[in-house]
């Protein structure tokens, strides 16, 4: 049996304590939210049987926990021994045994310690406002931003080129801090020093000097033959934009890959050639701006001699003059398709373009026609003269060696041989001429002057065109003479190709595709850029 | 009248955004350089120096909304701010020709392609948060809310001394770890997972059975007050989620508008630097 005094505190509405007295007397004293306990704490935060006060086993009251917690000092206790001055706390309320009076056992006072706050203002302490602190934030995250932005796109580039001992220091690095301003792929062939930029962009703010480039291009020849023309084509102040003249990075611009370095369209060609006369007012050639439009008819290279600058230019509009004069006899027209071999009827021989004419090469040039090679099989009795009996072969060679030959192999018959040779021999191929006075030969044949390179200011190539068929462009299949030109014409061209645009059915072609720019290594007959031909003469 | 920003002035910015795009697109599609497009061409320049021009511009318009004064209604500003940035973004892409690398360059169309992107987000949250949020809380505010939750928790934690242990700790729980946007994460969901006032209801429907008769009665009126604040709650999340979605955007399109501010200024400096 415990006789118990309970003091409840309470506060007043002054807030000052105010002490309730209650004796109770039973074995044991329980505590809860229920309506049944002894003490009944109406509170939530209360187990409805929180905790007992009873004596145990040593006889001394205790409180022992029975569905609720016990917490004495921060730390939760099943069972406390009520000695005086020991402080529990049952849920929201403190406990704590005071000295007891002599009628009973144990006296104890509870106060509410914890009150249960406001509903209100504690669900709005849990409630966020939306997006609290985002103006701190926004402006955090933009100074952040804008501050690395600044640094290592703008600051240290531009310390780099501003600042000399940062500039000499960061040259020796692998890579600069400049170069988060490439803006784009470097090409191939200057990968090796790109990641500097100031290899190039010498002069901040100046935009690339043709000097940059001649610094290691040092070997590089004017691009038009006359010195004259290259300065005032390529130095003409006024004429282009915000700049006296044309840089070398106009045509061969950088940072473009994998766009070639050397521009493929008309514009670089069009610049000088549209206007060709405000460039070279002496210039014979016509304004052109486009393949398909006014690029004049071909004009083909005629060689005329031995030497390389034994050419002549001929316009394929001008029928009357345009007529090979190689100095051989050959019909195409009967070197074609089926023809008869020297075997007679039983001897009938299939023959196509390649069967003479060799490709070499990744281009595919064609060789030149050699007589042992591709007439010998078919032709080799032009070679003979007297009967079948006593036949003499003769030299395929010079006129002299035929003759040597002739003399000392048929002395009586000189007279008669030569003659036949002069017309049916040598003659049957080639074009005889009479000698000159004080000539110990009796006949010549005209020297050959064989044209290989028809387009010596372009250039052609057979290999790209493989697929078609020799004769769609070349039609010899009728040619009777060997004076018949069987090169295509610009029309011809046109049916397959067009301007710098692509038009039905049509590829497009710019100027680079058959010419080089100025290049004097294009043609075997030495001259791709301007020269003098392309010049009306000095007056004297 | 004026209907809103988008149809202003009988979509006087929509036309003059079209008629930019289509010509620019124009122009892009007939003149192609013959090593393809890019900044440095005529037409690169051109793109650039006009997209620079709208750029400036729409910053301005961050510093004309806060003044009460200007030239023109801030109304016509928004429409042509919307219009022309969406504008502005063709014009940046035709400008870059479509090359990108690891540089200034990529960088400032990055960060335009970001701010461009989080104001078209913006557009559509204010095209159709305001309607939501009007149909979520009424002619209620979110204090209203509050207030009428605070009466329920009192009131279910006055009923819920009286019944067992475990259904008085849940209600005490419920009332005592109920946060309403307590992260910027749950404020965008609208939604707490592991909501002790869902998780009272739920639980509440299967502990009636072991109820004495008179708590059975005080249970039905807890339920009831419980599935009642369970919505309330779940408005003032709603509430809370649209207006941190209307504003969110804004994390983004502000500073990154800065720092576009500072990358286009790095690169216009690039170019002409190393011309």
């Amino acid at each position: 049996m415990i006789h118990c005094l309970l003091i409840k505190v309470s506060h007043n509405s002054r807030g000052l304590p105010v002490r309730s007295y209650h004796t109770l007397t039973c074995d044991e004293l329980t505590l809860g939210r229920g309506a049944e306990n002894k003490v009944h704490l109406s509170d939530p935060r209360v187990a409805m049987h929180h905790a007992v006060i009873k004596r145990l086993d040593d006889g001394q009251p205790h409180l022992v926990a029975i569905h609720g917690e016990l917490e004495v000092d921060g730390a939760q206790q099943q069972s406390v021994a009520l000695t005086h001055g020991q402080r529990v706390m049952i849920g929201p309320y403190q406990l704590t045994v005071e000295p007891a009076p002599p009628d009973v056992d144990l006296a104890v006072s509870l106060v509410l310690a914890h009150r249960l706050p406001d509903d209100y203002q504690d669900l709005k302490s849990r409630t966020r406002e939306p997006l609290s602190g985002a103006a701190a934030f926004k402006r955090r995250l933009a100074l952040w931003l804008a501050g690395l932005t600044a640094l290592v796109f703008l600051g240290l580039p531009l310390a780099q080129v501003l600042i000399s001992s940062f500039r000499t220091t960061m040259n020796e690095q692998p890579m600069g801090f400049d170069r988060v301003w490439s803006p784009g792929r470097i090409s191939t062939a200057h990968q090796h020093f790109g990641a500097q930029c100031a290899n190039c962009h010498q002069v901040p703010g100046q935009r690339v000097t043709d000097q940059a480039c001649l610094a290691c291009h040092r070997d590089t020849a004017p691009h038009i033959v006359d010195p004259a023309l290259q300065q005032h084509a390529f130095a003409a102040k006024g004429r282009y934009f915000l700049h006296g003249g044309v840089r070398c990075i106009e045509c061969h611009s950088e940072h473009k890959a994998p766009y070639p370095l050397v521009r493929q369209y008309n514009g670089v060609c069009v610049r000088c050639h549209g206007d060709i006369k405000a460039v070279n007012p002496k210039s014979l050639l016509p304004d052109i701006h486009d393949f398909d439009h006014d690029h004049p008819g071909f004009k083909l290279s005629f060689k005329t001699g031995p030497g390389e600058q034994d050419v002549e230019r001929i316009a394929q509009a001008d029928k009357t003059h345009l007529k090979e004069n190689s100095g051989l006899k050959f019909p195409h027209s009967q070197h074609i398709g089926l023809v008869q071999g020297p075997g007679g009827m039983s001897d009938i021989r299939q023959l196509t373009c390649a069967s003479c004419h060799h490709p070499e090469g990744k281009e595919m040039r064609f060789a030149v026609v050699s007589f042992k090679r591709d007439c010998l099989s078919c032709h080799a009795d032009r070679l003979e003269v007297g009967p079948a009996n006593a036949t003499l072969r003769l030299p395929h060679g010079a006129e002299q060696d035929v003759i040597n030959v002739l003399k000392a192999g048929a002395p009586k018959q000189f007279a008669r041989y030569s003659e036949t040779l002069k017309s049916d021999g040598c003659g049957y191929c080639h074009d005889m001429v009479s000698p000159a006075k004080d000539d110990p030969l009796p006949w010549r044949v005209t020297p050959l002057h064989i044209t290989q390179d028809w387009f010596s200011k372009a250039r052609f190539n057979h290999a790209s065109h493989r697929t078609q068929r020799c004769q769609s462009c070349h039609a010899v299949e009728h040619s009777e003479s060997s004076a018949d030109v069987a090169i295509p014409d610009k029309l011809s061209c046109l049916r397959c190709h067009a301007g710098s645009s692509p038009k039905y059915r049509r590829i497009a072609s710019s100027c680079m595709s058959c010419h080089d720019f100025h290049n004097p290594h294009v043609s075997s007959y030495g001259g791709g850029g301007a020269n003098a031909q392309d010049v009306a003469p000095q007056p004297r | 009248m004026n209907g809103n920003i988008f149809d202003y002035k009988n979509y006087r910015y929509f036309k003059l955004a079209t008629a930019i795009i289509v010509l620019a697109l124009a122009v892009y599609l007939l003149f192609e350089p013959a090593v393809g497009h890019y900044g440095g061409s005529w037409l690169g320049y051109g793109l650039g120096t006009l997209s620079a021009l709208l750029v400036f511009w729409m910053a301005w318009y961050g510093v004309r909304k806060r003044r009460y004064r200007g030239t023109g209604a801030t109304q016509g500003w928004l429409s042509a701010h919307i219009y022309l940035g969406t504008a502005l973004l063709v014009l940046a892409s035709l400008h870059s020709g479509f090359h990108f690398g690891f540089n200034i360059h990529t960088l400032t169309y990055g960060l335009l392609l970001l701010v461009v992107t989080s104001g078209f987000f913006g557009n559509y949250a204010y095209m159709i948060y305001p309607r939501l949020m009007t149909d979520n809380m009424g002619e209620d505010n979110l204090d209203a809310l509050l207030l009428r939750i605070a009466d329920a928790d009192k009131l279910a934690r006055q009923i819920a001394v009286h019944m067992p242990d475990d259904i008085n700790n849940m209600v005490a729980r419920a009332c005592r770890e109920t946060y309403i946007g307590a992260g910027l994460l749950e404020q965008l969901k609208g939604y707490r997972p592991d909501c002790p006032s869902a998780l009272v209801v739920q639980q509440l429907a299967s502990m009636g059975k072991e109820l004495s008769a008179e708590q059975r009665k005080m249970y039905h009126e807890l339920y009831s007050i419980m599935v009642r604040r369970q919505s309330l709650v779940k408005r003032a999340r709603l509430d809370l989620m649209y207006r941190a979605r209307l504003g969110f955007w804004l994390y983004f399109h502000v500073p990154f508008a800065v720092a576009l501010l500072t990358a286009m200024t790095a690169h216009v400096v690039a170019v002409f630097v190393y011309w």
